[in-house]
């Protein structure tokens, strides 16, 4: 379906990029703002550092106490958070509309002086709450290194990809004030970042608020680009064979994929939505329901802007069924995928499903508002979330296969499996 | 001009209220509440249909969620693979739920699809096939399910929790989805047998949410449900729970742990209650949110924990209070003791500025919550489970409103520190075990 989400841009004179979309059918809206900074940018030795701004920035700025931006958000009724992930980092807030000025104030006051509220004392706390979720998200969880095992197989040593936006615990031990000050000095401004107002809210009152309480601050040095992370497919095999105390026999499969905004990371995506999707995918029928050799396969693409994308299957082995097994039915499926192609149906079913996720993605002011800061920050053109479903409708089974063909491949992976360690006699 | 040194006044919300409905009933007799939502390009369409989860047999117990998770698995009509190729053909999102009281049964899809994605729905719930292959499988599954969750810290705390809370003679002691004794012996003879009991037009409620502009909601459902014809009298009501109490500490060894996962809890009010509404102001005070007064010191002060959260939380008959998250294996008696000082101080007394706060929090992020349809969905689902009127949100939300500082503590002290609390750990046990004991909070459980 056509969609026609309203949508006005302007650059501030210190080169904030401000997009408005209004949509007046409930009293609240979305402030959502993506800053050009994720792990791609980190340099060797500060790995981690995007996502420890994610805690850093709710501690404080020159007029914020610390903790005050939570509760000052939440008592006029705001959802909040912030998410860090390889090519960005991005703040965001809903609320009742009557609270739009406080959410650009507090926004604007920690871009412009987070410095003035960044000392030891909460650099100290926030590192030890860092490695706490780490110790949650990734160390305490079977299969959780999964994918620090994966993209340091898939990508070079130093690439932008080869590294989690977690970090290394090493380099956030080993960071001081100065060097934590330097990368915000670096990263943090408004002419690197793009700030989306989404809701009820005339468009002339939101780029006037923005200007109010974005328009005095300056604009900092054009930051370094992050290296160029251009790359082809994968041509040789790279595994990682771990014996662990699993629940059950893993393995996954990751490829290089081209990079987001093309057409043949679309096809690609819909490559692996045909292998791995829903309960109609090809792995789930044969590996889950037909063989049963598997207890789940999941898989999909990850697309990303720097160059490269990556994607991945997995499959988890049914109770006493030999991992080897599940990983022989994964790799005949993708070069039988490659060789023979997608039926019209197949296609036709990924697609649908693919519109219906991008229609939930913007069925909120908050979903919308993230999209739009994303297509507007890292392919300049916020209008793409009104395309979108066109670019995904246009792919061909043709386009769908020579994508697998060239990029999803047996002969070009990297593979961690986990299995049990064996109980002993 | 420069940046202002204060924040912003905010201008207050104007009235608000859930989203309304209009009710039909389908030719079957079975109640529809359409909720038209402008703008939600995606309905959610969900059948609710009241399972008090008491009346599996004890030696059969999951029985109910593999005849749910079967429902879809090949019915009179298509294969399993077919069935499932047909829908997502249609852009369809499918999915199952079973709690304590009630199965859902649900799909997202674009109102473009409506017709024949609901259709397919009405096939799954009214015309399962119950193969003894897909059957099987689900149990095999259902096996491998375990396994996992046994892996999981946070899964390992909730179960022993719940076994330790509850009396063994309240279903909700053991899993919902059934543990490895109940859930070999099961074949498609049983499954079709449960369903047989316990599902037909008379327990359930369709849903729908999404924009109807130019579509007949009611004929469309209609259409699908109006010939199920299932003799299904009302379902029974839920038992009261019975609770345990006491001070007690559950320790779940979990060789390799790299932190302590941790339950602490006790028995809480549920819908009918008075204490329903200031029991959520006093939770969002005390660990409802990241300024609550427990991550105020185990987060931001100390650094012990990534976060916890606290809730009050209830089914149809019986609730519970628990605090939980995980905390790194060295500190966990010290974390342990923070928690359990600020859960009993905050029986002392909630300040007035605290609770207004809450209440503002609570009250105004409303419209938020409601705006997707699936969450509409959710909520009125939630509502029929548990018994109550599906605009309760309104209800609750003026009784939250209305809560003052002594009422949202006196809810809190009904419940929370009164017949003691229940710690549970996952963790390293030999690690943990000598400073659980230096905390001196009672016996002292051990399970491997």
């Amino acid at each position: 379906m056509p969609l026609n989400y309203p949508l006005a841009e302007q650059t501030l004179d210190n080169g904030l990029r401000v997009v408005v979309s209004s949509d007046r059918a409930v009293p609240i809206v979305a402030v959502n703002l993506w800053y050009d900074v994720g792990s791609r940018h980190e340099p060797p030795g500060l790995t981690g550092f995007a996502h420890l701004f994610e805690h850093l920035m709710f501690q404080g700025s020159r007029n914020v106490q610390s903790g005050q931006h939570f509760s000052l958000l939440e008592t006029v009724g705001a959802s909040l958070n912030a998410s860090t992930f390889f090519d960005r980092t991005n703040y965001f807030e809903s609320l009742p509309s009557g609270g739009l000025d406080l959410a650009l104030w507090l926004e604007a006051d920690r871009m412009g002086y987070l410095l003035d509220a960044l000392n030891q004392e909460n650099l100290d706390n926030q590192r030890d709450v860092v490695k706490e979720e780490k110790r949650q998200s990734y160390d305490n969880r079977p299969y959780g290194d999964s994918y620090e095992r994966l993209v340091r197989l898939l990508f070079p040593e130093n690439h932008p990809y080869s590294h989690m936006t977690i970090g290394s615990m090493a380099d956030l031990d080993a960071a001081s004030l100065e060097d934590v000050h330097a990368f915000f000095r670096t990263h943090y401004g408004p002419n690197n970042a793009v700030l989306t107002i989404v809701g009820d809210v005339s468009v002339e009152d939101a780029f006037d608020a923005a200007k109010r309480y974005f328009g005095h601050l300056p604009a900092i040095p054009t930051p370094p680009p992050a290296p160029d992370g251009t790359i082809g497919p994968l041509t040789e095999v790279l595994r990682d064979d771990v014996t662990d105390d699993v629940p059950s026999d893993l393995v996954t499969m990751m490829f290089r994929l081209p990079p987001d905004g093309t057409p043949e990371l679309d096809a690609a995506g819909l490559a692996l939505d045909v292998l791995a999707a829903g309960q109609s995918g090809r792995l789930n029928r044969r590996l889950v329901r037909d063989e049963q050799i598997a207890q789940s396969v999941s898989g999909g693409a990850l697309p990303l802007i720097g160059g490269v994308s990556f994607g991945t299957l997995t499959g988890i082995a049914s109770d006493g069924v030999d991992l080897q097994k599940v990983e022989e039915a994964l790799l005949e499926e993708i070069e039988k995928l490659a060789e023979s192609g997608i039926t019209a149906d197949e296609l036709a079913t990924v697609q649908a499903q693919a519109e219906r996720d991008w229609l939930e993605q913007l069925s909120t002011c908050a979903g919308r508002a993230d999209e739009i800061s994303h297509h507007a920050l890292l392919f300049g053109d916020p209008n793409r979330i009104n395309t979108r479903i066109d670019h995904i409708r246009a792919v061909t089974a043709e386009q769908v296969q020579a994508a697998a063909r060239e990029w999803i491949r047996a002969s070009g992976r990297a593979q961690v499996t986990y299995r049990r360690t064996e109980e002993e006699a | 001009m420069s940046q202002m040194t204060t924040p912003p006044p905010v201008s207050p919300p104007g009235p608000w209220k859930f989203p309304e409905s209009t009710t039909t009933t389908t030719s079957a007799g079975t109640p529809v509440h359409i909720f038209d939502r402008p703008g939600q390009y995606v309905a959610t369409v969900r059948v609710t249909v009241a399972m008090p989860l008491f009346v599996e047999p004890r030696e059969l117990e999951g029985v109910a969620t593999i005849m749910s998770r079967t429902l879809d698995e090949g019915t009179e009509l298509h294969s399993a693979n077919d069935f499932a190729a047909a829908l997502e053909r249609h852009g369809a999102a499918y999915g199952v739920d079973v709690s304590s009281d009630a199965l859902h049964v649900e799909i997202s899809v674009p109102v473009s699809h409506l017709a024949p994605a609901v259709k397919l729905l009405a096939e799954a719930i009214t015309r399962p096939a119950f193969n003894v292959a897909d059957v099987g499988r689900h149990v095999t599954i259902r096996l491998g399910e375990i396994n996992q969750e046994k892996a999981n810290a946070g899964y390992r705390a909730r179960e022993a929790f719940a076994a330790y809370l509850f009396d063994a003679s309240t279903r909700r002691s053991r899993p919902t989805a059934g543990t490895p004794d109940t859930i070999r012996p099961l074949t498609n003879v049983q499954v079709a047998e449960f369903y047989r009991n316990n599902i037909g037009p008379a327990r359930a409620q369709i849903l729908f949410a999404g924009d109807a502009t130019g579509v007949d909601v009611a004929a469309i459902v209609d259409d699908a449900f109006g010939d199920w014809r299932a003799e299904v009298g009302p379902a029974l009501e839920t038992p009261e729970p019975l609770y345990l109490s006491g001070d007690r500490v559950v320790l779940v060894d979990r060789p390799g742990s790299v932190q302590s996962q941790l339950v602490i809890g006790c028995a809480g009010p549920d819908r009918r209650s008075a204490a329903w509404g200031p029991a959520a102001v006093a939770n969002h005070v005390v660990g409802g949110t990241i300024t609550s007064r427990v991550d105020t010191v185990l987060r931001e002060e100390k650094g012990y924990t990534y976060g916890t959260r606290s809730s009050f939380a209830a089914p149809r008959k019986g609730g519970t209070f628990t605090l939980g998250g995980a905390v790194r294996t060295e500190v966990t008696g010290a974390a342990i003791g923070d928690a359990l000082r600020i859960l009993r101080e905050a029986r002392d007394g909630l300040t007035e500025q605290e609770v207004q706060e809450a209440k503002d929090s609570l009250t105004l992020t409303a419209p938020l919550r409601y705006e997707q349809a699936d969450s509409i969905i959710q909520q009125v689902a939630s509502n029929i489970a548990n018994g109550v009127p599906i605009d309760f949100a309104d209800t609750y939300m003026q009784r939250i409103a209305a809560t003052t500082a002594e009422q949202a503590t006196a809810a809190y002290r009904e419940f929370v520190g009164t017949n003691g609390l229940l710690v549970v750990v996952v963790g390293e046990a030999k690690d943990v075990r000598p400073q659980l004991t230096e905390l001196g909070l009672g016996d002292l459980i051990e399970l491997t």
